[in-house]
């Protein structure tokens, strides 16, 4: 892949969301690893700083220790005040048992047996479409395209959509809903940019976003429709099932659980689909492998999500005063998991910036490392990741980039918003 | 690669502390309650209710207490020792030989016992397995959650901080063997709830008992303290077995100190696994043939039954051969 100019450690700042423009963000990583892999890195006010931990086994050890890292403080850089954290908990700020129990509620709905055998055909089908769909609009603009608008935007958002069974109309505001929360520091995206002062009137509220009222509204309706029915769907079994430390879901919590699914399983998924198709794209070699043989597709799945890094950072907060490294961790303080760095780093994965699609034993920190919060979807992901290439990659004779790769302003997704491409089809 | 790497150790910060006795006083028959404070009178390392701190009696005798007193006050700890018959000289030499104005080395405050946050509490004290649980109660008490406490022992005589918890009304329940006899724990704990938190802390036939009336409870609710460890499941041994790939009908033998696991990547198989420990579920695999004994995390006991899948990263097998779909 493409690389930035190294980053001299002085100016290193992975608080600068700007810093993380043109793939810079990557050479800070990259500095962090190889000079000060548990770096402390200042925040300007209110902000109080925090730890950049960028080494794969260090992350793998903050990440897999909820008891001294707790998600509870919450999980990106903002922090939040004791009063706006009880209004804006969902499972992902939530640990111990109660985080447990609620996972169970679907956990075993993502599992690779069960997405087979409920999600595989539609999952086929709807790629297929997605795919045709874009190819005719390509055949009547000489072959362009831009192919995050219409490939990899709203795929992943249709599968959700099919998983929570809401109406096929109502998909394209689950969409924009999505596009909102997750990018909410592009002024592309979001009405009220999460890091500007504008946003404190909202800061009680999940990703400091007014619009979530709408979902909420929208995911009670669908709820109440479906309480003590017998449906399969996501929105049923939460709508219905007791979760196993016995205490009924609350409104709140349905409304968390059901705005987590909405944005999670949509923005990431996309994410690492465009990532890899530029990835492909600069590597042709890869693309050739892979067009040469597509049985090798579900095995570079592992490498395509490596590679693809959707999600650069989580964040946990230390319960008790501790030693990593040489650095003297103290209670209260701020300790990032710089996930993308880990997938990057030498000493496990050789020649880290090659999209190798042969690499064997591929074990990214794409999803988290060893986490009660590994990525409840991570499974769902590997399958439309799978399905997208395996059905697109023999369709093409060629895939060119014609213009601008245009990526999100955020130090929290990996993420792209627009690139222009030209197709020749089979 | 990956799967060769080995998370990073982190280490707990320390603190070695030289206290002073600063109070030493009888509060039972056979326990005694020990005030800590440093010598320049200064503040102390924060702890919260369930910690506990070493005292560090001579080089080779350390002894774990549970911190009682009040964490707000950073000014003292205070612990409660019973001298323990089979003592093997920890208590004894608190008892006997520790004066007030002497000089000890303090290890700590950890906690492996924490206090959860929630609405409703049950406590189930016995004898000096009061202790972590008085600032429990406090706090919850404070927080304004429900809370009942049971507190058991032998006779009123050897039970210790009984006038303060009596103080604290009809919430607090205490029952001297001798009057009352033992805990009655199938009314205490008959009725499973939801969202009400358990936890006990005593002498293990206590534990036992509260963990076998908790079988029903929802997952999670019980928190219970043991000082000594629980005895391992002595069945529990790593057997070497076969694994068949069904898709090859390779067949890779797994040695009793590798994990099926490791020998599926040696072996060349694709296989995902990410936390390899059982909790995350990355390296389910499905189970065509023979018997699996199950050590995760994620399925639940009818899950563990249908015997239809498993965790390739801790579990193993019960029969000599597994078929899996590989």
């Amino acid at each position: 892949m493409p690389r930035h100019d190294p980053v001299p450690l002085s100016e290193v700042d992975l608080a600068d969301i700007d810093g993380f423009a043109n793939l810079r963000g990557f050479a800070q990583l990259d500095t962090l690893r190889a000079e000060d892999p548990v770096h402390w890195n200042d925040e300007p006010e209110p902000n109080s700083g925090f730890w950049s931990v960028t080494r794969y086994d260090d992350i793998w050890a903050v990440d897999r220790d909820p008891e001294t890292f707790t998600s509870e403080q919450f999980v990106n850089l903002e922090e939040v005040s004791e009063e706006d954290r009880e209004v804006r908990r969902s499972m992902l700020e939530t640990d111990g048992t109660r985080h447990l129990a609620l996972r169970r509620l679907i956990q075993r709905e993502f599992t690779p047996r069960n997405l087979m055998n409920n999600y595989e055909g539609f999952l086929r089908d709807l790629t297929r479409r997605t795919i045709e769909e874009a190819f005719e609009k390509a055949a009547d603009n000489n072959g362009e395209i831009d192919f995050v608008e219409e490939i990899s935007a709203d795929f992943p958002i249709n599968v959700l959509a099919r998983l929570l069974d809401v109406p096929e109309e109502d998909t394209a505001q689950l969409i924009a809903w999505g596009n909102e929360f997750v990018g909410n520091t592009d002024p592309d995206f979001a009405k009220v940019l999460a890091d500007t002062p504008e946003s404190d009137a909202y800061s009680h509220l999940p990703f400091r976003s007014p619009t979530v009222f709408e979902v909420w509204d929208y995911g009670a309706d669908l709820r109440n429709k479906r309480v003590g029915g017998n449906g399969t769907d996501l929105v049923s079994i939460l709508a219905n099932k007791l979760p196993d430390d016995g205490v009924p879901l609350s409104e709140k919590d349905f409304n968390m659980y059901f705005t987590l699914l909405v944005i999670a399983g949509n923005e990431t998924t996309r994410h690492a689909i465009s990532n890899v198709m530029l990835g492909l794209i600069e590597q042709r070699d890869q693309m050739r492998k892979l067009q040469e043989d597509p049985s090798l597709v579900p095995h570079a799945v592992e490498e395509f999500l490596r590679y693809a890094s959707p999600v650069y950072h989580f964040r946990r907060t230390a319960t008790r005063d501790v030693i990593l490294r040489d650095k003297e961790i103290k209670e209260g303080d701020k300790i990032v998991m710089w996930f993308a760095s880990g997938n990057r780093d030498d000493s496990v994965f050789e020649d880290p910036y090659t999209l190798d699609v042969t690499r064997k034993n591929v074990d990214h920190m794409t999803f988290g490392k060893g986490s009660p919060h590994l990525c409840l979807g991570n499974n769902l992901a590997r399958m439309e990741i799978r399905l997208m290439f395996e059905e697109l990659l023999p369709r093409l004779n060629d895939i060119e980039l014609v213009g601008d790769v245009k990526r999100v302003r955020s130090n929290f997704v990996n993420g792209i918003k627009a690139f222009p491409v030209r197709i020749d089809t089979n | 690669m990956g799967y060769l790497t080995k998370a990073s150790t982190v280490q707990p910060v320390e603190h070695e502390l030289e206290l002073v006795v600063a109070q030493k006083r009888t509060m039972a028959t056979d326990v005694v309650e020990l005030t800590l404070r440093a010598p320049d009178g200064g503040e102390l390392p924060e702890w919260h209710p369930g910690a506990h701190i070493d005292l560090v009696i001579s080089d080779d005798l350390v002894r774990q207490y549970s911190l009682c007193g009040d964490p707000e006050d950073r000014s003292c700890y205070r612990v409660a020792v019973l001298r323990e018959p089979a003592s093997r000289g920890g208590s004894a030499a608190v008892h006997e030989q520790l004066a007030e104005g002497d000089r000890l080395v303090v290890r700590g405050p950890r906690n492996n016992f924490h206090l959860v946050s929630g609405d409703s509490y049950i406590f189930i004290g016995g004898g000096i397995g009061i202790t972590p649980l008085i600032p429990m109660l406090k706090a919850v008490d404070a927080a304004g959650a429900t809370w009942e406490l049971h507190y058991g022992g032998r006779t009123e005589a050897s039970m210790a901080y009984l006038e303060e918890l009596r103080a604290r009304g009809e919430q607090v329940s205490i029952v001297p063997q001798d009057q009352l006899g033992i805990l009655d724990l199938p009314t205490i704990l008959g009725e499973p709830k939801g969202g009400v938190h358990v936890y006990t802390c005593g002498p293990e036939p206590l534990l036992a008992a509260v963990e076998a009336q908790c079988e029903t409870w929802p997952m999670g609710a019980l928190h219970l303290e043991r000082f000594s460890p629980k005895e391992l499941d002595p069945d529990l041994v790593d057997n070497e077995f076969e694994v068949e790939l069904a898709s090859s009908g390779e067949v890779i033998t797994v040695p009793a100190d590798q994990s099926l696991f490791v020998a599926l990547r040696e072996a060349g198989v694709d296989v995902l696994g990410s936390c390899l420990e059982g909790t995350c579920g990355t390296c389910e695999t499905s189970v065509l043939e023979g018997e699996v004994d199950h050590r995760d995390s994620i399925l639940n006991a009818a899950e563990q039954a249908a015997n239809d899948c498993m965790m390739v990263c801790v579990s193993r097998a019960k029969s000599a051969k597994l078929v899996l779909d590989l």
